[in-house]
């Protein structure tokens, strides 16, 4: 059972009312980020023609784009830990915008790596981070549910700008898309302006008299705070991190999975394909899971809400992790269409519900002062199995010419990582049980501390 | 002339016309001879039809003896019998062309024959619609099968008119070769330019038309949709900015201080996190 909560917050989470609005920001601001890459590639064939390039020159627009947003992690929290979180979306909102619009100028494939690829994904890597950051000010009994929603922006986004694309694309070409599509995107600024920085209550509201007051917390607030944030300007990457139990075991399982998460989706219509499925059903197994993910994630969330599940919420996170694994494990064994949609559904909850919880579990692990750091530098070590999962999967199908071997690393490699995090967890939560009465006697002894300095100075 | 003379003529004319019968008949006695089967035009009755080359009169076995299919050799018909033939299964429009059946000996050139294997011409790839760019270059194309290799032209369809193609501004360019024709149109113009392409395939056997849809895209046209797009989120930012500004007298206190001696419900899975302070 997981030990006496501490947010360190210092106040009471609104938990309602404007956060719901935060919420709508944050789901606009992550859906661009985590949609924008993959929508970009209806565009490729029409850039193709026109700047003659190859295929995998192409490609590496996207490519580019997801490595930048996830590298881009332990920036995006340095500033949103100095300026909040409304600052940085709205820049990263005009980023975005801008990458685009510049885009749609461009004759090499070059300079579409620069604006596009770089740029862009600078701009939302700032988006991901402080979106997540606001929630978790924003939020605590009703976190895993306001996660839940705004994480559902991903593949909402992803089924409204893929037809549109389409539209827009046949409409204007794809130097109109682009700059339309960055003035879509500046609606990220709309969703910033909506995250409203938490008004920060007076420290000490007791009856001591004004003046002695305002001479003592500026003294103890300047000093030792200020070593602390110069502490943070230098350390890029905080490495204090690693020495966290929680944080390596959840960072191991999150790698495990995302190398085995994204290729089943790249090779998902080409198996299908490869069974005897015609094209056009094949992509509509991609369309399915996309719309059964649109309501897994929040219908995860409102569970995870739930008093019996909330504590124990990293059981549930290893228990989505085994259930995507072992749908991949199974996929080989069905060979017609009707199986395959089956598959596909399966594939959707399982992926919806991996993805609601992985920030929630972060967040729930590493408290609200240090979650900014940490999702910085989760998001630059998930950069690299995010990066070799597909190859590795199309190298796998390339050698043995079955993607039956694909499913099976895939599902394995889930499946081991979500037992990982399970027994772990175990050990970590027994662990911090042990550790729990030194904590307490630790916890007094600095409130009696506090009492103490306040007694001194009314 | 004396009668001498005259007669030297007529010895010397004869000898000639029986040299060269001679020659004829010794040549053609050389001359392997092939009979064929009929030239045809498709569409056959019956599932199948096939191609036959009888090799007579030839006092010198073949070497071997294949199939060539308009110019091209066809793999695996490489055999070494006098007579040869080759299967069309469900002839279609694409086994039309001109077959030729040849024989290669040792001792004397190679000989052939041809058969022609006619249909009409039928357009199987286009595209149904272009989009372009004004100033870009347009590519309309059309592939047909048949035999024999028919007459492209292009037109444009104007007003409910079938109209040549106007060249004078030097920007259209026709390519055609046996059975693919192409139409390059340079530095798109959006006024004259779009429009319905049609072209046409005629053989002596009959012809057939298809169309093409241009469609020229003007390179200002997504500038409204952006203004449009710019304009709904300047208003949505600054109802939100008023919003806010008109609720700060108001007191907007978004978050409640709490006393540190209160019991928790445990909802986290940290453990106790000591307390730093904040700036």
């Amino acid at each position: 059972m997981p030990p006496a909560l501490a947010n360190g917050l210092g106040y009471k989470p609104l938990d309602g009312g404007w956060g719901w609005m935060v919420v709508v920001g944050a789901h606009i601001s992550i859906g661009f980020a985590y949609s924008t890459p993959k929508v970009l590639s209806i565009f490729f064939k029409e850039i193709q023609q026109n700047l003659e390039a190859s295929s995998s020159e192409i490609a590496w627009i996207s490519s580019i784009m997801l490595a930048v947003m996830y590298a881009g992690g332990p920036v995006s929290s340095l500033l949103v830990n100095r300026f909040g979180s409304r600052p940085i979306v709205m820049l990263g909102g005009l980023l975005c915008g801008v990458s685009m619009v510049a885009a749609s100028f461009g004759n090499s494939i070059v300079y579409l790596y620069l604006c596009i690829g770089v740029i862009g994904g600078c701009g939302l890597s700032l988006n991901l981070n402080a979106s997540l950051t606001i929630i978790s000010k924003y939020f605590l009994v009703k976190r895993p549910l306001a996660n839940g929603l705004a994480m559902a922006g991903s593949p909402v986004f992803l089924c409204i700008l893929a037809p549109v694309n389409q539209f827009l694309l046949q409409m204007f070409g794809w130097r109109g898309s682009l700059l339309i599509l960055g003035g879509l995107m500046l609606n990220c600024c709309v969703a910033g302006a909506l995250m409203r920085p938490v008004a920060r209550p007076p420290k000490r509201p007791t009856s001591a008299p004004p003046l002695n007051e305002a001479k003592e917390p500026p003294k103890t607030c300047n000093t030792r705070p200020k070593m602390g944030c110069v502490n943070n300007g230098k350390k890029f990457l905080d490495f204090t991190f690693f020495k966290d139990r929680g944080f390596v075991i959840y960072l191991i399982g999150n790698v495990l999975f995302i190398f085995g998460a994204y290729a089943p989706i790249v090779f998902l219509s080409a198996y299908a394909i490869d069974q005897g499925v015609e094209e056009y059903s094949a992509a509509y197994l991609l369309s399915i899971t996309g719309f059964v993910d649109m309501f897994v994630r929040p219908a995860t969330g409102l569970i995870a809400s739930s008093k019996w599940i909330r504590p124990r919420i990293q059981y549930f996170f290893s228990f989505a992790m085994v259930f995507n694994g072992t749908c991949h494990l199974l996929c080989p064994l069905v060979k017609s269409y009707a199986f395959l949609v089956t598959y596909a559904v399966f594939f959707g909850v399982g992926f919806g519900m991996v993805f609601a919880l992985i920030f929630e579990c972060l967040m729930d692990l590493m408290g609200n002062q240090r979650f900014p750091s940490a999702v910085g530098l989760v998001t630059i070590i998930e950069c690299f199995p995010m990066l070799l999962g597909p190859p590795t999967a199309g190298l796998l199908v390339d050698i043995f010419d079955d993607y039956k071997y694909l499913f099976f690393m895939c599902g394995s490699v889930i499946v081991t990582g979500g037992l990982f995090l399970f027994v772990m967890n175990i050990y970590n939560y027994h662990m911090l049980e042990k550790e729990k009465p030194a904590k307490v006697r630790e916890q007094n002894q600095i409130t009696m501390e506090n009492q103490d300095q306040l007694n001194i100075s009314s | 002339m004396t009668p001498g003379e005259r007669g030297a003529a007529v010895m010397s004319y004869s000898v000639a016309i029986v040299g060269a019968l001679l020659l004829q008949s010794v040549s053609s006695q050389n001359e392997p001879s092939i009979s064929t089967s009929e030239h045809t035009t498709l569409p056959v009755e019956g599932d199948s039809y096939t191609l036959q080359c009888n090799l007579t009169s030839t006092f010198s076995l073949p070497q071997e003896s294949y199939w060539m299919k308009n110019g091209e050799e066809i793999p695996e018909t490489r055999t070494s019998n006098r007579n040869t033939e080759y299967k069309l299964t469900k002839p279609r429009g694409d086994d039309a062309g001109w077959y030729m059946c040849v024989y290669t000996f040792e001792m004397s050139p190679p000989a052939n024959a041809t058969i022609e294997i006619k249909s009409a011409p039928n357009i199987i790839g286009h595209k149904r619609s272009e989009n372009k760019n004004e100033g870009q270059v347009a590519i309309l194309y059309c592939k047909s099968v048949g035999y024999p290799h028919p007459a492209w032209t292009w037109r444009k369809f104007d007003n409910g008119v079938h109209r040549e193609i106007d060249n004078t501004s030097g920007r259209f360019f026709i390519n055609s070769r046996d059975n693919y024709t192409e139409l390059n149109i340079m530095d798109l113009d959006i006024e004259l330019d779009p429009g319905e392409y049609h072209c046409n395939a005629t053989n002596m056997l009959g012809s057939s038309d298809e169309m093409i849809l241009l469609r020229v895209r003007s390179n200002l046209a997504p500038l409204w949709p952006l203004l449009g797009v710019l304009a709904e989120i300047i208003i949505l930012v600054v109802i939100i900015v008023v919003y806010e500004k008109r609720k700060k007298p108001e007191d907007l206190q978004d978050a409640k201080p709490i006393q540190p001696t209160t019991t928790r419900t445990r909802i986290s899975a940290r453990g106790i996190q000591t307390k730093r302070p904040v700036c």
